[in-house]
């Protein structure tokens, strides 16, 4: 009895490693295939998603808590980088490390105070810093004489196809370049999962009072987390910054982005591995085909509407999320492999 | 959001209204009138927020898409208005039950099942997410209904105003208010001495305790979202002729209700009012001597403020845990 | 040897008076048994040894430690581990993973943590369950499941709050020869909250009785039964048996 069972979980395992590699090529030869570069830029912008996604998933999903207004710390990195290049001339590849570390000291300083509230409360306080940085940076024309330009925004030079100043002549290199960090993000989730601080970060989580008294400080844990998190989200944002080659408040540090990057995370499966890029991958093309063919100013909330009614659905009655159909396939009798 | 900033300035220039001839007059006369209509503004954002805080005291459960059933009401208001063309206020007769019945479905067919499924989970952050859905959904979903025109109601009442002294005041702003007063007033009677209410106040209290005293306890909460959004339906109504409608026109109240909600106490009525009437007052001043954009600012940094010193508020009774 | 040294530990509650001017000591090896009447203050020594609440005046040395002002988190690495009232695992994590939590503090990494936690398992008799998930244990085992989780953490004083609250009279048999068991074997001392008698008269090697805060008795558990402050507190003043 007990060999059957253990060799159908051998099994299953086998076969899903097998179809993760498969992924795998096909993203990487998905370049060869589709030269067309409004097909390619919706590839990019779906792995953006995914490694938006993955990375507030260290917060919201490892740790526990619910962050709306994560996308903050992709519009610090983005504004840190642009300006750094604007100003000085320094490569946003280094400017984009430096916005990173900014971010997540921008995040310890917010995260120390606001961890202490409880679920619904630092909700809503995220929501409200994301908010406040925005509105102040739109009401920020000058800062010690840099321009930052409020809420008109930041026009990135272009330079043309200049590799050191991570600037590309065709949407496949930033394909490449996206695909390249959302691996890596992807395989330090992992490595967080199966350590110390992923267990101890679920189990703060879970129950705080019972993990406090098993050792563990969880709010040391979550600011841990955070600031990963938020390091990522920096460096996703200076790639933003470096696609679009301008950048405005609005379309970077904000709360609707940070709405949609919660609802695709959760929708996909919160605090799971793959949940959040099995979520990308399912509604950003959706909502970018959606986009093409539906234009008009009626219609550009439809993608919001497309998110947020799954995620009603999600609530009422898939709260795991879309992956826990792959893990009822796959794990019967319990699921804690793959969370 | 650009159209949260056109909003802005549409308030501005209805505050305007209160005082012109701004050069000719004193400061201290300045100062009265942002106070003034301060006050007047305030006692609708704490309309606003009445609903908000009943949900929120009766379920624990912070409704995120309060602003979106503003909206919802607002545009409830100006189709009956635009449609028979009948005084903004007689639309109340219509505009109540409507709320209603949108309160008590929502809560017993979408918000109950999820609370039902996380009676032992410590923080029913399901709902949050749901009614944070909903925001977004019917946002977009009025969007993609009505366009993003901004529509104004004509009334008989837009524009006018009466003076008081060398003020002058909006007229719609100060029936707004009056409305506010009544409203609170008639909320608190209602959950102090009517049988429904007190088994509403129970329930809010000790949802165990209430059970073994043979209420409905889900059957309550539906009621209660259904005054909530009664409540909502009122400050939609009164803001018709002071307001442009369009989609994301509940988006602004929304935050100020939360800080209201926050700063007056979880759960407290006469907290509402009073919250809503010192935000009012801080915007009105802040916009006086600063600028619009700064008071809009100013709101969430005086929220966040006040989550992390009070998170009970002025009145609250939160119960930990 | 003096393992725990409580010294006029107080702590009042907004005008109540929870515990006032405790004392005790505690040697190695020992099990010691906190009785009184509900609401007595029992819990809240416990809270106030583990860092939950600041004490407002007293002294808690844990083998030279003073123990005021720590973090509940940092009592644990000192060496004491706890239970609560109401046992609280992680619901939606497997047995295995609960005790593995506890089991990481004192080890380099997850491997070493997991098989540490599977020792402890077998020792607590839960071994058959490492996968189920937490909620679906029955609360008998949820209790012992808490136990283990603490034992994990290697701790050289375990707090039982009220282990045996709600179980059979099987279970409470079981129970006791668990912690029969952790004493002899893990080497440990054992503070524990009662009510059960039959428990407190089976594990303990001394008892103390706390009435409205205060230390009424401490003595041996068969001269505890017969003290009459002891009687007074619990049965009320007219069950004193002059002799």
């Amino acid at each position: 009895m007990i060999n059957s069972s253990s060799k159908k979980s051998v099994s299953a395992k086998s076969s899903l490693y097998i179809f993760g590699i498969l992924i795998l090529i096909i993203l990487l030869c998905i370049p060869i295939f589709i030269k067309s570069a409004n097909w390619l830029q919706i590839m990019i912008l779906i792995l953006w998603y995914a490694g938006l996604t993955l990375s507030w998933n260290f917060v919201g999903g490892f740790a526990g808590v619910l962050p709306l207004g994560h996308a903050a710390y992709a519009g610090v990195g983005a504004y840190v980088s642009t300006l750094l290049f604007i100003n000085s001339g320094l490569s946003p590849w280094i400017g984009m490390i430096i916005g990173g570390i900014v971010s997540a000291l921008i995040a310890l300083i917010i995260g120390i105070p606001t961890f202490k509230l409880h679920g619904a409360y630092y909700a809503l306080a995220s929501i409200a810093f994301v908010e406040s940085i925005r509105m102040v940076v739109e009401n920020t024309n000058e800062i010690f004489g840099i321009k930052v330009n409020g809420a008109r925004g930041l026009l990135i030079p272009l330079e043309g196809h200049a590799p050191i100043l991570f600037q590309f002549g065709g949407k496949v290199y930033y394909y490449y370049v996206i695909l390249f960090f959302v691996l890596l993000i992807l395989f330090i989730s992992y490595k967080i999962q199966k350590s110390k601080l992923g267990f101890y970060l679920v189990a703060g989580g879970e129950d705080q009072e019972a993990a406090e008294s098993l050792g563990v400080n969880v709010t040391y844990q979550k600011l841990i987390a955070l600031a990963i998190s938020a390091f990522f989200m920096g460096i996703l944002g200076t790639f933003y910054a470096q696609l679009i080659l301008y950048i405005y408040p609005l379309g970077i540090i904000s709360m609707v982005l940070s709405f949609e990057i919660a609802f695709i995370a959760i929708i996909g499966g919160r605090g799971t591995l793959f949940g959040p890029i099995l979520g990308s991958f399912i509604l950003v093309p959706l909502a970018e085909i959606s986009r093409m063919y539906l234009s008009g100013s009626r219609f550009l909330g439809i993608h919001l509407m497309l998110y947020s009614s799954i995620i009603i659905l999600v609530m009422l009655y898939m709260p795991g999320g879309l992956i826990s159909i792959f893990e009822r396939l796959f794990y019967p009798r319990g699921i804690d492999k793959l969370r | 959001m650009l159209v949260k900033n056109i909003f802005i300035i549409k308030v501005f220039f209805t505050n305007m209204l209160g005082f012109r001839c701004l050069k000719e007059r004193n400061d201290t006369m300045v100062f009265l009138d942002a106070l003034l209509n301060g006050v007047l503004m305030g006692g609708i954002y704490g309309l606003t927020a009445l609903g908000l805080t009943l949900i929120f005291g009766v379920m624990k459960v912070i409704n995120f898409a309060h602003g979106t059933h503003l909206m919802m009401m607002m545009y409830a208001a100006y189709w009956v208005v635009e449609l028979t063309g009948i005084d903004p206020y007689l639309s109340l007769i219509v505009v109540i039950p409507v709320a209603y019945l949108l309160g008590y479905f929502t809560q017993d067919l979408l918000v109950n099942p999820i609370l039902k499924k996380e009676a032992d989970v410590r923080e029913p952050v399901g709902v949050l997410l749901l009614t944070a859905g909903l925001w977004i959904f019917f946002n977009n979903f009025f969007l993609l209904l009505f366009g993003a025109n901004f529509r104004s109601a004509e009334t008989i009442y837009s524009g006018t105003t009466f003076s008081l002294g060398s003020i002058l005041v909006s007229k719609p702003l100060l029936y707004a208010f009056i409305i506010s007063l009544i409203s609170t007033y008639t909320l608190y009677r209602f959950l102090k001495t009517t049988r429904l209410g007190r088994a509403i106040r129970a329930t809010g209290q000790d949802r165990e305790a209430a059970r073994l005293m043979g209420i409905n306890v889900f059957r309550i909460y539906n009621i209660a979202f259904g005054v909530g959004i009664v409540a909502v339906g009122i400050a939609g109504t009164v803001l018709i002729p002071l307001f442009y409608v369009h989609p994301f026109a509940g988006d602004v109240f929304d935050i100020r209700a939360f800080v209201i909600v926050v700063l007056g106490g979880l759960g407290s009525v006469p907290g509402a009012l009073l919250g809503g009437i010192i935000v009012g007052v801080i915007e009105s001043l802040a916009g006086q001597y600063f600028s619009m954009t700064w008071a809009a600012a100013l709101i969430y940094i005086i929220f966040l403020i006040v989550l992390f010193i009070r998170p009970s508020g002025i009145f609250g009774f939160e119960k930990e845990g | 040897m003096i393992l725990l040294s409580i010294q006029n530990l107080s702590k009042n509650f907004g005008g109540l008076q929870a515990v006032d001017k405790f004392n005790l000591e505690l040697n190695e090896g020992e099990i010691v048994s906190l009785i009184g009447p509900n609401g007595a203050g029992k819990t809240t020594i416990f809270n106030l040894l583990t860092g939950v609440y600041p004490a407002d005046e007293g002294e808690m040395l844990f083998q030279g430690t003073n123990l005021r002002n720590l973090k509940p988190y940092d009592v644990c690495k000192k060496g004491i581990g706890r239970t609560f009232q109401v046992v609280k695992p992680f619901l939606n994590r497997t047995v295995l993973y609960n005790v593995t939590v506890g089991a990481l503090l004192k080890s380099a990494n997850i491997t070493e943590a997991e098989c540490e936690a599977r020792d402890i398992l077998k020792f607590s008799g839960l071994i058959s369950k490492k996968s189920m998930l937490a909620k679906s244990l029955t609360i008998a085992d949820r209790k012992r499941l808490e136990i283990a989780r603490a034992l994990a953490t290697k701790p050289k004083l375990l707090l039982l709050d009220e282990t045996m609250a709600g179980l059979t009279p099987t279970e409470t048999e079981m129970a006791i020869n668990l912690i029969r068991k952790i004493s002899k074997e893990k080497n440990l001392t054992i503070f524990l909250i009662e009510h059960v008698m039959q428990v407190v008269m089976s594990l303990s090697d001394r008892v103390v009785v706390l009435n409205y805060g205060k230390k009424i008795a401490e003595d041996a558990p068969l001269n505890i039964s017969k003290d009459e402050k002891v009687i007074k507190a619990y049965l009320g003043e007219e069950y004193v048996v002059t002799t």
